[in-house]
């Protein structure tokens, strides 16, 4: 029931915030100084060329009725075509979206499995072994850009070692990519039974999934750390060991009430990762939609990076649905 | 043979300063007494006299920075001190029952009532999760909780403070405990709710023949409830005795100028100070501990007071005891 109307209440406010972000999307890429006409006319264009393009993209109208212009196509369910490539922007965002996902997702799922035991385990043994090597590896995770932390491990794994495949892309050159299921190549092989295209797809994820694991796992492990010793110092955690409760007992309720306030952090960097995913599809040439959407940015292509955003958008918003939904399910404090 | 047994109790807390020097301070200072089964013991002293420190131990739950230097504490024979970690553990909750003083934070969040009451019976013995059940019921009845089976399913949040208290009642008691600390009980609680508890507790504790060792602030709630008193001052007992001797005459100069600052009640915790700073445990003062603030202090107080027994359990550690 809860659940039913959290739902509701989101969807209920998802139109305003999503008009909100359309808006000043809409208003910082035409404030941004791009002159997308140029850009689009090429260097060989002649002035004529370019009050023409100007034209076609409505440019020349005042910023208010392209914005009408916009939202009234949007209205109809089109984000209409991008400037540079004239294919469709959903279609342009969608082709691309599996590849983001799965190494977010990826990435994101093996740095909280290593986060989240290694912050309780921290807090348990303060000072411990596991305590400094954990503060080692978030100190990494928070000190080292994400575009080094990349070129580091490439440099060392592909380059220097030869375990790595070549950061080029999300297959080998002679692997045949499996029919389009879901989208992610690793999942589509798994699915039809192509053991050879899920071998390489797997490998190809490895590099930037630990590149996206770490970046998450630094803030994540110092977070569980935080919180986990606040509930061990907690008066139930105190009581419960006045009740002789057993350790097991003691370390479920102690991940229970740290898992609350985690999650919900969790779900906030997680959302974080799809903005730091940009650098590294760059690195690794996947092909993903942050990349895609960084690109249109610097090119100056409105029509794709406001259907970036709006879509980015969409991302959160259902990221912290699912985050809210898990801890109103761990937490009655929540369900009220 | 008493129940519980305290004797030389010291403990200190061990830690360094900012420029790496050791610093200790003296917590608890040879802290001696006895419990016998059935019997109220209250244990009065204003903030950082050591009340909640000696419980702690009792309970073996003291944490780095504090540690035991010296001392044993005999429970039914045993010696708790040096009892195993899972021995410990398993005294806590099922022998030795602990009620304390923030009911509705000491409450797991998570957990409803009725799961933190069988989750504590069942980590003290093999019990059908069916017989617990009934038997939490039975013991949310039994500490006055109205409506036990629908509060059964109920989370803490949902609960006020004097049912929370009476929830935490419920879970010292619901193993059947033949020791029960109950470390400011009512401190934060209404005071109608306060009176409540506190006749719950008396019921509970003279109904079960329950050794109790009763920590509070309140003078007026050792006098009502209690049978024998000890009162603390900087980790010492400085004066113990039954409620009526003492509180009729008392003879440690402390424990003179406490109850007469009190004409009918008085709450420790906002006056803490009467009479002096509370005292600095890393320095404490050779011989007495009361020697800084003691009105009657003489240069003999430069060395160990001695013990000056008035008979019938009533005694005072002081040079210089007031007349009678």
């Amino acid at each position: 029931m809860a659940v039913l109307r959290l739902l509701i209440r989101r969807l209920f406010f998802a139109l305003p915030i999503l008009f909100g972000i359309l808006l000043l999307t809409f208003l910082l890429v035409r404030l941004s100084g791009n002159d997308p006409a140029g850009v689009l006319a090429g260097p060989t264009a002649t002035g004529e060329d370019v009050i023409r393009i100007t034209k076609q993209l409505q440019l020349d109208k005042p910023v208010w009725q392209q914005f009408i212009a916009y939202v009234n196509t949007l209205a109809h369910g089109d984000l209409g075509r991008s400037w540079l490539s004239d294919k469709p922007v959903v279609r342009e965002l969608l082709i691309r979206l599996p590849a983001t996902l799965e190494m977010v997702i990826g990435g994101g799922i093996l740095g909280a499995l290593i986060a989240i035991p290694l912050g309780l385990r921290a807090a348990l043994r303060v000072n411990g072994i596991l305590d400094h090597s954990s503060r080692i590896l978030s100190l990494i995770g928070f000190g080292a850009p994400t575009i080094f932390l990349g070129l580091l491990l490439i440099y060392v794994f592909f380059y220097l070692f030869g375990w790595a495949p070549p950061p080029m892309g999300r297959l080998d050159l002679l692997t045949t990519a499996p029919p389009t299921i879901t989208g992610s190549y690793l999942i589509d092989a798994l699915l039809t039974g192509n053991w050879e295209a899920a071998r390489s797809a797997a490998a190809r994820l490895v590099l930037p999934c630990v590149c996206v694991a770490t970046v998450y796992a630094a803030p994540l492990i110092a977070q569980t750390r935080a919180v986990a010793m606040d509930v061990l110092a907690s008066d139930y955690a105190r009581y419960a060991r006045a009740c002789g409760l057993p350790p097991r007992d003691i370390r479920r309720m102690v991940w229970r009430n740290t898992a609350v306030p985690v999650i919900t952090y969790g779900a906030t960097e997680l959302v974080a990762l799809f903005g730091a995913a940009a650098v590294l599809e760059l690195i690794f040439s996947w092909g993903g939609v942050s990349q895609f959407g960084l690109m249109a940015i610097l090119k100056g292509d409105f029509a794709v990076v406001q259907g970036f955003t709006l879509l980015m958008s969409l991302i959160a918003m259902a990221i912290f649905a699912v985050a809210d939904i898990v801890v109103m399910s761990l937490d009655p404090r929540a369900r009220k | 043979m008493s129940l519980l047994e305290i004797d030389n109790l010291h403990v200190h807390f061990l830690s360094r300063d900012r420029l790496g020097e050791p610093r200790r301070a003296r917590a608890l200072n040879g802290v001696t007494f006895s419990l016998d089964r059935g019997e109220i013991i209250g244990l009065v002293g204003e903030t950082g006299a050591g009340k909640s420190l000696t419980a702690q131990s009792v309970m073996g739950m003291l944490r780095p920075p504090a540690h035991r230097i010296a001392g044993t504490i005999t429970f039914d024979g045993r010696d708790l001190a040096t009892l195993p970690d899972a021995e410990m553990n398993a005294m806590r909750g099922s022998r030795i029952g602990m009620v304390v003083q923030s009911p509705m934070t000491s409450l797991d969040p998570t957990a409803r009532i009725g799961a933190q009451l069988v989750r504590i019976q069942q980590a003290h013995g093999k019990i059908p999760r069916q017989q617990a059940e009934e038997r939490a019921i039975a013991m949310l009845r039994e500490v006055g909780i109205p409506d036990a089976p629908r509060r059964f399913a109920a989370w803490p949040h949902e609960l006020s403070g004097g049912m929370a208290q009476r929830v935490l009642i419920a879970m010292a008691l619901i193993n059947d405990p033949v020791l029960l600390i109950a470390d400011e009980p009512t401190t934060g609680l209404d005071v109608t709710v306060q009176a409540q508890i506190l006749e719950l507790l008396k019921r509970e504790m003279t109904a079960r023949g329950l050794a109790t060792l009763l920590i509070t602030h309140d003078l007026g709630i050792v006098a009502q409830y209690c049978d024998r008193v000890a009162a603390m001052f900087a980790g010492t007992i400085v004066e113990e005795g039954s409620v009526a001797d003492v509180f009729a005459a008392p003879r440690h100069p402390y424990t003179a100028r406490l109850i007469a600052s009190a004409p009918d009640r008085v709450d420790l915790s906002s006056r803490a100070q009467f009479a002096g700073a509370p005292p600095d445990l890393t320095a404490l003062p050779e011989g007495c501990v009361y020697r800084d603030r003691c009105p009657r202090a003489q240069s003999a107080c430069a060395i160990p007071p001695p013990k000056a027994d008035f008979g019938n359990g009533h005694a005072a550690f002081c040079h210089f005891p007031e007349p009678a």
